[in-house]
């Protein structure tokens, strides 16, 4: 009976190993699809035997974060209020940028009236206070950015020339915003620079240019993009200084959401 | 309670039956097996680690359609894991490819890289392993199907060998894999 079945058997061994394609593929599909019995076990077999693969690797252990995270999912949730969470972290930093920027502007009035000041010194306290207040209005945009719900964080890792280069990508769906952190990629000549992508499927979409400072980082704001399909993968590729439409250049880092 | 020494077998039938006791002590037994055939096929860690969740969830979801005839339940386990990394690295592959717009000579240099970046990987094959005892052919088309997904076909390709050359050493890999397993067992 066996020997009736070489030829099966035979791709069932490269089946199991998931290495079996194209029209052999269908073929044996078909043929297990019939019910044959044999080739079923002879599958179950080898892929027992194939575990012998992932026992010859040096074991990793998983952080523990991850537990904890499948755990989650697999919690029914219950609802709270979303506000209630969300407000605890965001209003402390809150609080804390707000009650510099008063402090600031508190010793920046006393000073003031302390000196019964000339005008122009006023106007240059009242320009540190305009500074101090758009700083401070930036960081709060930062933080209510990074503590909207939405916000989903994608690793992106070197590829091909700069495999120890890392990326960081803060990403809004919703509102088609993002913030982009990278570290380790080679300054580029003058007229090179870093553009983002967005990629949808397989469609890649320009996100923006950036470059990168000596240390080789970079902390780049996307313009809001205007293509509202879902992005499921970010990549970064060299290109020439003003941006490419189609990516043209290598591959240097890649993410996926 | 569950004892320490409840078979894999025992903990999935528990798991079945929605006890988040037994499903933490297979997590406990299968995740870094999970981890590190994710980490050696994705070689990204964070897209290991999604995946680790991936497949924990879904042994959570579908531990009631395991049945021991379905070989052991690390294999099942596992089959699981490739089945979800191989089409991570599949849909990678596709997207690469896409990208591949121009005849950049550092693109393909760059692509070229990537897809042979088993070397890069943290993860190192053991010494005196089964794999590390087969033949070095026979090492390198099963590495290349099993743990960076390429087709017969592709692996032919890579290795500009005849397709036939490449079934001949898979089988025979299989085979010797076989053996191993069954001196083990004896």
């Amino acid at each position: 009976m066996a020997t009736e079945h070489e030829n099966w058997l035979a791709q069932g061994e490269i089946y199991a190993l998931g290495a079996l394609d194209g029209e052999e593929l269908r073929e044996f599909q078909a043929h297990l699809a019939s019910g044959c019995a044999i080739c079923d076990a002879h599958i179950r077999q080898t892929r027992d035997s194939l575990t012998l693969l992932h026992q010859s690797l040096s074991v990793m252990t998983p952080p523990v974060a991850v537990k904890t995270r499948v755990f989650d999912q697999i919690t029914p949730k219950i609802q709270t209020p979303v506000q209630a969470q969300s407000g605890g972290w965001s209003a402390w930093r809150w609080w804390l940028v707000g009650a510099g920027a008063l402090a600031a502007a508190a010793v920046v009035l006393a000073l003031a009236w302390s000196l019964t000041g000339t005008r122009d010194q006023l106007a240059k306290l009242q320009a540190q206070i305009a500074a101090l207040q758009n700083e401070s209005a930036q960081k709060d945009q930062l933080i209510q950015f990074l503590s909207t719900p939405e916000v989903r964080s994608v690793e992106l890792a070197g590829l091909g020339p700069t495999p120890e280069a890392k990326g960081k990508l803060f990403w809004n769906p919703t509102t088609r915003r993002g913030l982009l952190i990278t570290f380790g990629l080679p300054k580029t000549a003058t007229d090179k620079a870093y553009e983002l992508w967005g990629i949808a499927g397989n469609e890649p979409v320009p996100a923006g240019v950036f470059i990168v400072d000596e240390r080789g980082q970079a902390r780049f704001q996307l313009p809001q993009l205007a293509d509202g399909r879902n992005f499921d993968k970010f990549a970064v590729t060299l290109e020439p200084a003003g941006g490419v439409a189609k990516p043209s250049g290598p591959m240097v880092l890649l993410g996926s959401l | 309670m569950i004892a320490e020494s409840a078979s894999v077998i025992y903990l999935i039938q528990q798991v079945a039956r929605q006890d988040r006791e037994a499903f933490g002590q297979l997590y406990d037994r299968c995740s870094s097996l999970v981890f590190t055939l994710a980490m050696r096929m994705l070689k990204i860690r964070s897209d290991a680690e999604d995946l680790l969740q991936e497949v924990f969830v879904q042994v959570w979801r579908q531990a009631g359609n395991y049945s021991e005839e379905r070989g052991s339940p690390e294999a099942w386990i596992m089959n699981i894991a490739r089945s979800r990394a191989i089409d991570k690295i599949r849909s990678i592959r596709r997207m690469e490819k896409s990208f591949a717009l121009t005849d950049d000579p550092a693109r393909a240099e760059s692509s070229s890289t990537v897809e042979s970046s088993a070397a890069q990987s943290e993860v190192r094959i053991t010494m005196n392993s089964a794999l590390a005892n087969l033949p070095e052919s026979q090492r390198k088309v099963l590495e290349l199907a099993y743990f960076d997904g390429l087709t017969q076909t592709e692996i032919a390709e890579r290795l500009a060998e005849p397709l036939g050359t490449v079934k001949t050493r898979m089988r025979s890999g299989i085979q010797r894999l076989r053996e191993i397993l069954g001196t083990r067992g004896a």
